[in-house]
């Protein structure tokens, strides 16, 4: 297929997750930090916003002070801010105008909607009604994400859509898992404060309950951080999303008579498995994780690099010290 | 009868419909069908209004459904529009047709000759039977062909012809198009439509068939191949989604089962095309393009053009892909040269012309030029390269004023504008408001040619929705019908 419209399908469906990921963090925290010790407040907050990457500069310049007002305001509606819920359903629409033809009537006008959605929200009701808003946000991106798996025939065109999707959850994971964790640290004396913030972190990446389940009681930082990274059932974990990439890579390669030119992607994606799949967790704790989670960060950032140089041969990015939110490059 | 309440146009085809002054193509006179219409007649008499809403419900939603819509030019949200469609059928006699056939083919042959002498040895000019300066002066006269050979030396690939029918009941030709034209998506859509509301009818009228023009298009393509490849690489080369026609593109590229690409998926590389896929560089042998030949090559083109491809003219020089229709091809379409068109037949064929040109005044003959000055409330004043029924002046029709501003512009570059006499274009029933109206029609057919000519039969019917209206264009308030030509 045309590398153009592959990468445009990756790249919505990369946006539409991206979009719902922080959506769902902003609603699971603004819930848990109404009640929070105002200091608690602020660097909750304060850690919220660098999930997109380091100290934004734009936000330190923007707003005053780290609050749910100006956090809400930033991650979801800042048109300047290239990683805004806003602006990543706005992007994914523009992909999905452009490959149209590619994707099904009930897909575009799902996006569509979600898209009209954002746009003709009152941003004071929005703000009154968080919950409720940020809610129906996510259940819309969830329904696209429903929708092309069930009308969109499973061929190559579907297999960067989902290639586009699980790498982008992987981030996203790993990405809450940073922040929150250095958060926690604050409550390391406290087991209901942790207990508390540990539910608060599962939530944020929709995994309480399914949590529960599994591990009959136990809710420690050890067990909750190797549930969140290297479980291989629940569909937010990293290793059960760098999986199904790994299994849409297969699937892409397969689809031709011709092989790939670059078996790159495949590879590194490979290593980077392993390396999650034989992790003894506690190599990870306390200081080692962030280094740990930013080497991984790094590490996922070039496999994008690599699926773009193989697939849409685009322009590379290099990554940074903790590694920014990978963007579309424009042609 | 009690069941004359409810009929819907009794009395409206056998006493109120009036054809007169112009010519009906359904009406000779007040209540007499032409031959071929009486079945048609016949049938509506059976229609009650009822019935009409309906099928008129289902003709809209097959339309939105199908998404067979256009974009209107200077929209901010890029509007689409559902192209108005027309439920009675536009309906030819065999030999009407057969006619038109081998006059279109007539023509299509003589404007490429004559596209390739006039890049070639200009036998034709040498002969002074078309003035030069007239060729070199048109706007899309390319000097990058001069000497290009193309493949199989044949510049145009599809043609949409636009013709008309005088109150002489004769046809005659009122433009070629040459570069890209569109509107056959509709030609499609409404045969699928009329399939659907008016199955009976069919069954009635013995009616050529059409659906295989997308397939004879990509034969058409393949056919002029560069090279012999058993399997040619044929893609639709479109400007993107904002374009108004983007419908058409993907409908056709959908329909023939090619790749549908934009400028920037193609890449020129030692003189061949490609085409970027997640596989890597795929070979491009054909390029069916629906861009102009401004915006093709930046680098022999328009520069700051985004839509064509860097180096597609070198690869063209170097015989390595067909572009359809060739470069340059609009100065056969242009108005001025148009008129020349029966000395093309006469020169390379030694034929005359089987379809008449209407007659034509050229502003660039001076005698000419006084002549449309003279006459600008009776003439149809048009811009050379214009279309879509734009930079036109219909004399009767129009306000001192706009004739004053027009006569403006004629006397500034006469060379630009012709001038024809207002034809009573034939009328048509067209259901306008629940009432059955002559309305001026016109009738695009699409000719074909690859290794020969192909022309599917009919065409669009294209209809002026505004009662007195002579201008047909979707852009502009048009409408088009089905066409029906009968088998013998």
């Amino acid at each position: 297929m045309l590398s153009r419209v592959a990468e445009s399908l990756y790249w919505m469906a990369r946006y539409i997750e991206r979009a719902e990921d922080v959506t769902r963090l902003l609603a699971v925290n603004f819930n848990a930090l109404l009640d929070a010790q105002p200091a608690d407040a602020r660097q909750g907050w304060e850690s919220i916003v660098r999930i997109n990457g380091d100290d934004d500069p734009l936000f330190a310049e923007t707003y005053p002070e780290a609050n749910s007002q100006s956090v809400i305001q930033y991650l979801f509606w800042e048109p300047l801010n290239p990683n805004s819920v806003v602006t990543c359903i706005t992007r994914a629409r523009e992909n999905a105008r452009g490959v149209r033809e590619q994707i099904s009537s009930e897909m575009w006008e799902a996006v569509n909607r979600l898209y009209f959605l954002t746009r003709n929200a009152e941003r004071a009701d929005a703000l009154n009604n968080a919950t409720q808003f940020f809610d129906l946000i996510r259940d819309r991106a969830q329904a696209i994400q429903g929708i092309t798996s069930a009308t969109m025939t499973h061929t190559e065109p579907y297999q960067f859509i989902q290639l586009g999707l699980y790498l982008e959850r992987a981030d996203k994971t790993a990405r809450i898992l940073d922040t929150k964790y250095m958060y926690l640290n604050r409550f390391l004396s406290s087991p209901s404060e942790s207990s508390l913030q540990l539910i608060t972190l599962l939530r944020s990446c929709s995994a309480f309950e399914p949590y529960r389940r599994s591990s009959a009681g136990q809710l420690d930082v050890e067990s909750v951080v190797e549930y969140l990274l290297i479980n291989h059932e629940f569909p937010r974990a990293v290793l059960f999303c760098l999986n199904r990439c790994q299994h849409t890579l297969e699937e892409i390669g397969e689809d031709t008579t011709v092989p790939t030119k670059s078996d790159a992607p495949r590879r590194m994606l490979g290593r980077l498995n392993a390396d999650l799949e034989y992790l003894d967790i506690h190599e990870i704790l306390g200081e080692n994780m962030e280094p740990f989670l930013r080497r991984f960060l790094t590490r996922l950032n070039s496999i994008g690099d690599e699926i773009a140089r193989t697939y849409f041969n685009t322009s590379i990015i290099l990554p940074d010290e903790r590694p920014r939110q990978q963007q579309q490059q424009q042609q | 009868m009690v069941k004359l309440k409810l009929v819907m146009f009794d009395s409206v085809l056998s006493t109120l419909y009036d054809p007169a002054p112009f010519y009906d193509e359904m009406f000779s006179a007040v209540g007499e069908p032409r031959p071929h219409y009486t079945v048609l007649r016949d049938h509506l008499q059976t229609i009650t209004a009822e019935m009409l809403a309906e099928r008129r419900r289902v003709a809209d939603a097959a339309f939105l459904y199908q998404g067979i819509t256009f974009t209107v030019y200077g929209q901010e949200q890029g509007i689409e529009r559902i192209f108005p469609f027309d439920l009675m059928p536009r309906i030819i006699p065999h030999n009407e047709w057969d006619r038109i056939e081998r006059g279109l083919a007539q023509r299509v042959t003589a404007l490429n000759l004559f596209l390739h002498d006039i890049y070639h040895d200009q036998r034709i000019l040498r002969e002074k039977l078309i003035p030069s300066e007239l060729v070199f002066s048109s706007r899309h006269f390319r000097r990058e062909m001069m000497g290009l050979d193309v493949p199989k030396n044949r510049y145009v690939h599809v043609v949409g012809t636009d013709i008309v029918r005088g109150d002489d009941g004769e046809y005659y030709v009122l433009e070629d198009n040459l570069r890209s034209p569109s509107g056959v998506s509709y030609m499609l859509e409404n045969r699928q439509v009329m399939k659907r509301i008016f199955a009976d009818l069919f069954g009635r009228y013995d009616v050529e068939p059409i659906e295989h023009y997308p397939q004879e298009l990509l034969n058409t393509l393949r056919s002029v191949a560069p090279h012999e490849y058993s399997d040619p690489t044929v893609v639709l080369l479109t400007p993107g989604i904002y374009n108004s026609a983007y419908f058409e593109h993907t409908f056709l590229a959908r329909q023939m089962g090619i790749e549908i690409v934009e400028g920037r998926d193609l890449v020129a590389h030692q003189n061949k095309i490609y085409m970027r896929t997640t596989r890597g560089l795929k070979l491009v042998d054909v390029i069916y393009r629906r861009i102009d030949d401004d915006f093709l090559d930046p680098l022999a083109f328009k520069q700051d053009s985004e839509l064509g491809v860097a180096g597609l003219l070198n690869a063209y020089r170097a015989g390595n892909v067909t572009i359809a229709n060739s470069i340059g091809t609009g100065v056969a379409d242009d108005k001025a040269i148009y008129a020349f068109t029966p000395e093309m037949i006469r020169f390379y064929l030694s034929e005359e012309p089987i379809l008449n040109n209407v007659p034509t005044y050229l502003g660039w003959r001076e005698k000419e030029c006084d002549h449309i000055l003279n006459n600008l409330d009776k003439l149809v004043v048009k811009a050379v390269n214009e279309s879509g029924g734009y930079g036109m002046l219909v004399g009767p029709h129009a306000s001192q004023s706009e004739r004053e501003k027009f006569r403006e512009h004629v006397q500034a570059n006469p060379r630009n504008y012709i001038a024809q006499p207002t034809l009573a274009l034939s009328c048509h029933p067209t259901i306008l408001e629940g009432q059955l109206h002559g309305c001026h029609i016109d009738l695009r057919p699409y000719i074909l040619y690859g290794d020969k000519v192909t022309i599917v039969p009919g065409g669009l019917t294209r209809v002026a929705l505004r009662k007195g209206s002579l201008v047909v264009n979707s852009s502009q308030g048009g409408g088009s019908k089905d066409t029906w030509v009968l088998r013998d």
